[in-house]
């Protein structure tokens, strides 16, 4: 009896028959991992690099900015980009101001992120030998190339394993932008469990396709970064 | 020195310089001039001031007063109408640290980079040549340095002489009028620094304008055509070696030389 309703529970065959819904919801967090993660990226090499600044008031900003992203949870940071920013907007330029769902997730992830992703960014850049930098100086050439093509070329590969499993915890972190309606895996799932009121292996699906979707994707790139260190720096 | 070469304009000249650190006064009044092809050696104790002198030399440290003049041209200032010098702008000061190659203690060669891709970044990146121009020049001057069979090799996989052969490699492709050498050999197993000593030694016969600040007082005495003796920032005694090693008028020099010998 007891093992009878277990295994109806547990079906997983009901995700089966759901899966186009389910994989378009998937794709929704690909999406916005994607597009939050070049967006958490970018700002992350900005931001890291302005607190190594010389100026002073550039490294108080860019700290300023370090602190208020990193200590701020994502759900609230989400709400607020969703629901106040739109209203701040059209206050200030006059104008009728509306955030997509899609939009406001890639903003509200791709910023809270950049806060982590800053910080480590600064270590990879600091861990950097100054010789190397002054190498470059020497022999004639300006400080953005110095950048391009001595510092951030090694620091990247440097913050490999770091950077990593802060874009696991960003893709982990799409999961919650059901709550602002966007039509992720989550949302999906919960549409179907008003239907079919079947929560086990519904929520169990989706549990398990996250462990395989980001499994598979860290196994991919060690692999990938296996190559890079065989090729003969470490 | 014959008088046709000391009327020679000078290819570096040293005027009056000084750097501080903080209240530091780290070089005092510096002055000096140096005629093309000539090999320069400094000497002197840990701590006095032989670095700093060479990184100003290149603007890599700015110097708190005096001017370095490179062929005549002064670095990190500009001549203005009046006559008057004022700060330079970074593309100039790049561009005449372009003309003075530097070799570091610690090699500074970037590890992401094979040993031919090192030679040529500045070619590319500074002086703008195609691809196959610069790789033609730095394998011409990685074969100078004996490692034309190491050229695919990155930086981890070659010895610390090796490394500093590359570095040499790297400075020389830029086609500088001054090269600098800080310790070439310091950071290297005694058994590694005659190959890199070889190497400067083949590049000082060939008419090469060289600074090098060493503490190897061999290849200061025989390879040199001039040594300049520094201590607690200032030139305490500069001549031909026979003169600064045979009978240095400074008791300093004497007593510095005493102590390094064996
Ligand atoms: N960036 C710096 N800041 C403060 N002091 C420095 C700096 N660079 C060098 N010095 C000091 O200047 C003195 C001379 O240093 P250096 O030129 O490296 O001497 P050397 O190369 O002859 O050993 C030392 O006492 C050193 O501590
Ligand atoms: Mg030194």
């Amino acid at each position: 009896m007891f093992s009878e309703t277990l295994r109806q529970s547990l079906d997983l065959s009901i995700f089966w028959e759901y899966r186009q819904t389910l994989l378009v919801g998937l794709l929704q967090n690909v999406y916005i991992f994607f597009a939050s993660a070049a967006l958490a990226m970018a700002l992350a090499v900005v931001v890291g690099l302005a607190r190594l600044s010389k100026r002073f008031w550039v490294r108080g900003l860019s700290t300023f900015y370090v602190e208020l992203f990193r200590n701020t949870p994502e759900f609230v940071l989400l709400i607020w980009v969703y629901y106040v920013l739109p209203i701040l907007l059209s206050r200030l330029l006059a104008t009728q101001f509306n955030l997509s769902p899609f939009l406001a997730a890639v903003l509200g992830l791709g910023v809270a992120y950049s806060g982590f992703m800053s910080e480590t960014v600064r270590a990879g850049i600091q861990a950097i030998p100054k010789g190397h930098r002054e190498a470059g100086t020497a022999l004639g050439m300006r400080d953005g190339a110095i950048l391009r093509r001595i510092v951030l070329p090694q620091a990247l590969r440097r913050m490999l394993p770091e950077m990593l499993s802060q874009l696991v915890s960003l893709f982990k972190a799409t999961s919650i932008v059901s709550l602002i309606a966007v039509p992720d895996i989550m949302y999906q799932v919960s549409m179907v469990n008003v239907e079919q009121m079947r929560p086990l292996p519904l929520y169990t699906g989706a549990a398990l396709l996250f462990c395989l979707v980001i499994i598979s994707a860290t196994q991919m790139i060690q692999i990938l970064s296996e190559r890079w260190r065989r090729r003969g720096w470490a | 020195m014959n008088n046709a070469v000391a009327e020679q304009k000078p290819i570096l000249e040293c005027r009056d310089l000084r750097k501080a650190f903080g209240a530091f006064e780290v070089l005092r009044s510096i002055s000096f001039e140096m005629q093309a092809g000539v090999v320069l050696s400094v000497i002197g104790a840990s701590g006095s001031g032989k670095s700093t002198l060479l990184r100003c030399l290149n603007y890599l440290e700015q110097p708190s007063s005096g001017v370095v003049f490179l062929d005549g041209e002064p670095i990190g200032l500009r001549r203005q109408a009046d006559g008057g010098l004022k700060p330079d702008s970074p593309a100039n000061i790049a561009r005449m640290r372009a003309q003075i190659g530097m070799v570091f203690q610690q090699f500074n060669l970037w590890p992401h980079m094979s040993a031919l891709e090192n030679v040529i970044e500045a070619p590319r990146q500074v002086k703008g040549l195609k691809r196959a121009e610069a790789i033609e020049i730095g394998r011409h001057y990685l074969g100078k340095v004996n490692l034309l069979d190491k050229a695919d090799a990155y930086p981890a996989r070659l010895s610390g002489g090796q490394q500093q052969r590359v570095a040499i490699a790297r400075a020389l492709a830029m086609q500088p009028k001054v090269m600098l050498f800080d310790e070439a050999t310091s950071a290297l197993d005694p058994e590694l620094t005659g190959e890199v000593l070889d190497v400067m030694r083949a590049l000082a016969e060939e008419g090469t304008t060289m600074v090098v600040v060493t503490h190897e007082m061999r290849f200061a005495r025989d390879v040199s055509d001039r040594v300049m003796f520094l201590h607690q920032g200032v030139i305490e005694e500069d001549g031909a070696p026979a003169q600064v090693f045979g009978n240095p008028a400074s008791e300093r020099c004497r007593a510095f030389l005493s102590s390094v010998a064996h």
